[in-house]
């Protein structure tokens, strides 16, 4: 598969591989937060996909349910789950994300319930307590999924689903780091559209895309950059908002976004023991989304040294209209960042808000003006 | 110091002084000499409490919050620590400790709406001013706002119970703890209403138990944790009274007593000024019971509110939908359904205040498994035993989860109880956002064409089947 091809196969719900999939007769169960261990449905044999709106700003069906003071990325879903796009799904796992995203479940459940429903309740707070805890949650969501689809998921299964998944995790950190390079192989909106494609395959056939595509970009250099950039953020999977930042010149050599490295970023599985202890671990001590309330800090470290090793001019935060645990965290952020000397540009707006495109693009431009030098 | 840079708690503290000292029984013209003594904000918020109907009372509740204040203030010359808790923390639990002292910052965020001039807009402005957005939670962002942003009390730790139960609430927190540079820490709820979620917070409990026994260079006595937690099963009872008590029609309860309650649990119960002031309020309620006293001509409409209520305007809120003949029966900040705490050991109290904490009002509810099953159940069961004519949501902008499953708590009110809800829009705590007359026009129409028009189709249901067995019967 080419670049072209990922960024096309990126952009629509169900790509070619998941409509192939699916006639095959392969299950796929989705789910929403990076915090869900998708070894656990690999090792089911089943595709986990993660939900997406792609930029899709239609949510008259879902504003019967959520309200105007909810996210307009978990309205988005909504529609989509509502208006039957994600009728394709088998399942779907639930995890208390944010209280949008809980909100979105419980809409989608109470209106059309999924067949295969199970809430994965995620601490958050990282302890030794909470982490027997989701453990244990760990081990019921498998015992759920076997009782019924009428499967089996030994230990060998998961450790074979864990070993993969680090596969995947080290072949996406290479591809960030090539993003990364003085004279980049890849852009960040190429970067984006390969994690998203990512999301909906089968991990053993993504390998294979992604092994393609660092081959075919080893020796690839783009120049003509304006600034370096990091974006952070919330809940974003809209590749045209990336890409119209990048139409000004602004290159994204970094992120530290959901649908971006955040969702592998330090993720190491160890060589032996519980495989649900391992998986429970590797999750809930690498989670640096701002619904884990005690950790700004690992947060905040992660976002200096994700810019450093870059060498970014600047970091972009956004955050979607309500999204509270962004909203305030990238006050926080800024004010850190910006006592280190590093500028920041902070946006909030409604997701896949195409009237909106103007005034983000006004407000990219003076910031890349600012910091290009 | 500049007038603008005072902070909240200090002017809030400045204004219970004067309750302190006020006598206990005031006449109207006392009343009056009083009031004049207080910029126009107050004197209007402030005037809601003293009612002739209820004036006696409340001043023995304003005396009891007062004094929670003013005690707050000298804490930690005293050597306690002062420790911010949200309002869905368990207080009791603090106060078990002799050498802490809890500061609920929702409390302080009313009463400062309440009770300065100007209400609490500065301090929402100075959080506003760090660039935090607009749509977090003015209930703890104003009191909060104002030790980020001026020259005020400083608290020595922060508890936050908000995580499982509102992001909001637990981001501030922690947002606050690290600007202030102050330790915070964490009763987090498992989204899970099974056994094994319980278990994991009573596990959770007893960690907060330690890491502030560390903190505060105390351990947790028996014998004063028994004490406290006695008392508040005496609060317990008289909250079940006040509950039996509203079912009568009318209402004997004053409608700004729901308030009352939850004041009380979210700063000083467990304490002899909490059993004070309810028994105050109980009395009270029983003497009107037996009175058959109600301030409007008749009940014209029993009110239940599903989560919180406004608070920027109490009698345009409370005192005028009463002398409208709108009962408030209370709002989902009190529906906490007490239990009382078992005293025989350590390890039963510790259980208790593990259930305590997981009752609180939001915890309750939002922080189950689902979002909106135990609030419905809730205000189904409330509606049900308080036989409400109907419900209504405020619709505080930044509620995010009762935001995100209030259409489903309307459609299981009507399909169960034919109750139906009105979903109002504003910021409890901010009068900028929907002023107080539209809030009292809202409550007027659907009173009038939903409320009113449903009992009298009721009525002439009731009347034509009457007609039908006379009919019948002849």
């Amino acid at each position: 598969m080419k670049m072209e091809d990922v960024l096309e196969q990126a952009a629509v719900m169900q790509n070619e591989y998941l409509k192939k999939y699916k006639s095959d007769g392969g299950r796929v169960i989705g789910y929403a937060c990076i915090a869900t261990p998708v070894e656990i449905v690999e090792a089911a044999g089943m595709l986990p996909y993660r939900l997406r709106a792609l930029g899709n700003n239609r949510t008259e069906i879902a504003d019967a349910h959520l309200s105007r003071f909810n996210c307009s990325f978990c309205r988005s879903v909504l529609q989509l789950g509502l208006d039957g796009t994600y009728d394709f799904l088998d399942g779907l796992i639930e995890t208390n994300g944010c209280d949008h995203i809980r909100g979105m479940f419980e809409n989608w459940q109470y209106v059309n319930p999924s067949e295969f429903f199970h809430y994965v309740r995620v601490p958050h707070v990282m302890t030794e307590d909470s982490l027997e805890y989701f453990t244990n949650d760990l081990r019921l969501w498998s015992e759920a999924l076997q009782k019924h689809f009428d499967v089996a998921i030994s230990e060998d299964d998961l450790w074979s689903a864990i070993r993969q998944q680090d596969r995947i995790r080290a072949k996406l950190k290479k591809v960030t780091e090539m993003r990364e390079r003085d004279e980049p192989a890849f852009t960040g909106t190429e970067v984006m559209a390969a994690f998203l494609l990512g999301t909906a395959m089968m991990s053993t056939d993504f390998e294979k895309v992604l092994d393609r595509l660092i081959e075919q970009r080893e020796n690839h250099k783009i120049t003509d950059i304006k600034a370096r950039l990091l974006l952070g953020g919330s809940a974003t999977d809209e590749v045209e908002f990336l890409e119209m930042i990048e139409s000004q010149g602004g290159h994204i050599s970094a992120d530290n976004l959901c649908y971006g490295s955040r969702a592998f970023w330090g993720r190491e599985a160890g060589e032996s023991g519980d495989p649900y202890a391992v998986l429970a671990g590797m999750y809930l001590e690498n989670l640096p989304c701002p619904r884990m309330f005690v950790e700004f800090p690992y947060r905040r470290d992660l976002m200096i040294s994700s810019v450093e090793r870059a060498k970014t001019d600047g970091v972009i935060l956004v955050h979607n209209k309500f999204c509270d645990v962004h909203g305030v965290d990238n006050v926080q952020l800024r004010l850190a960042l910006e006592k280190r000397g590093i500028p920041v540009l902070s946006l909030e707006k409604e997701y896949g808000a195409t009237a909106d495109l103007g005034r983000m693009k006004t407000r990219v431009q003076a910031f890349l003006e600012r910091i290009a030098g | 110091m500049e007038i603008n840079q005072q902070g909240l708690f200090d002017r809030v503290a400045k204004i219970m002084e004067l309750i302190e000292r006020m006598q206990y029984k005031l006449s109207d013209e006392e009343l009056e000499g009083l009031m004049n003594f207080l910029p126009p904000d107050s004197r209007h918020s402030l005037s809601a409490f003293f009612e002739s109907r209820f004036r006696d009372t409340s001043i023995i509740f304003l005396k009891a919050i007062s004094n929670w204040i003013l005690r707050a203030r000298i804490a930690p010359e005293q050597g306690k620590k002062a420790i911010i808790v949200p309002f869905n923390f368990p207080v009791e639990f603090i106060h078990g400790f002799s050498k802490a002292y809890p500061i609920t910052s929702e409390v302080l965020s009313t009463l400062g709406v309440v009770a300065l001039e100007g209400q609490g807009e500065r301090y929402w402005d100075m959080a506003m001013g760090l660039g935090l957005p607009d749509h977090i939670c003015s209930s703890n962002t104003i009191e909060l706002g104002s030790m980020l942003g001026s020259v005020d009390f400083k608290p020595q730790a922060i508890v936050s119970a908000a995580p499982g139960g509102c992001d909001v609430n637990a981001k501030i927190h922690e947002f606050v703890s690290h600007y202030l540079d102050i330790p915070q820490y964490i009763l987090q709820k498992p989204p899970d209403d099974s056994e094994r979620g319980m278990e994991a917070y009573i596990k959770y409990t007893n960690t907060l138990i330690s890491e502030l026994e560390e903190f505060i260079g105390e351990e947790l006595s028996e014998d004063r944790l028994r004490s406290v937690l006695g008392k508040a099963n005496r609060c317990t009872e008289l909250y079940y009274e006040l509950w039996d008590l509203h079912k009568a029609r009318p209402s004997p309860v004053p409608n700004i007593f729901s308030l009352y309650i939850y004041a009380i649990r979210f700063s000083i119960w467990g304490t002899d000024e909490a059993i004070t002031a309810l028994e105050a309020m109980v009395d009270l309620c029983k003497k009107r019971l037996e009175a058959k006293a109600y301030p409007a001509k008749e009940e014209r409409a029993r009110t239940l509110w599903v989560y919180t209520s406004y608070y920027f305007d109490f009698p345009n809120l409370f005192n005028w939908m009463e002398e409208s003949g709108y009962s408030h029966l209370g709002d989902g900040l009190d529906l906490f359904f007490p239990q009382p705490v078992d005293l025989s050991s350590m390890d039963t109290m510790v259980e208790g205040l593990a259930t305590a904490a997981w009752n609180m009002p939001m915890t309750r509810q939002v922080g189950g498994e689902s979002m909106s099953r135990q609030w419905t159940e809730d205000v189904v069961h409330s509606a049900r035993e308080l036989n409400a004519d109907c419900a209504i949501y405020c619709g505080h902008h930044s509620c995010k989860q009762t935001w995100s499953v209030v259409s489903i708590l309307r459609k299981e009110l009507m399909d169960r109880l034919g109750v139906p809800l009105l979903i109002l829009q504003g910021d409890s705590w901010i009068r900028k956002m929907t002023p107080i007359s539209v809030i009292q026009h809202e409550i007027e129409e659907f009173v009038n064409n939903v409320v009113s028009s449903k009992k009298k189709t009721k009525r002439k249901l009731r009347k034509r089947r009457q007609n039908n067995n006379q009919q019948q019967g002849e």
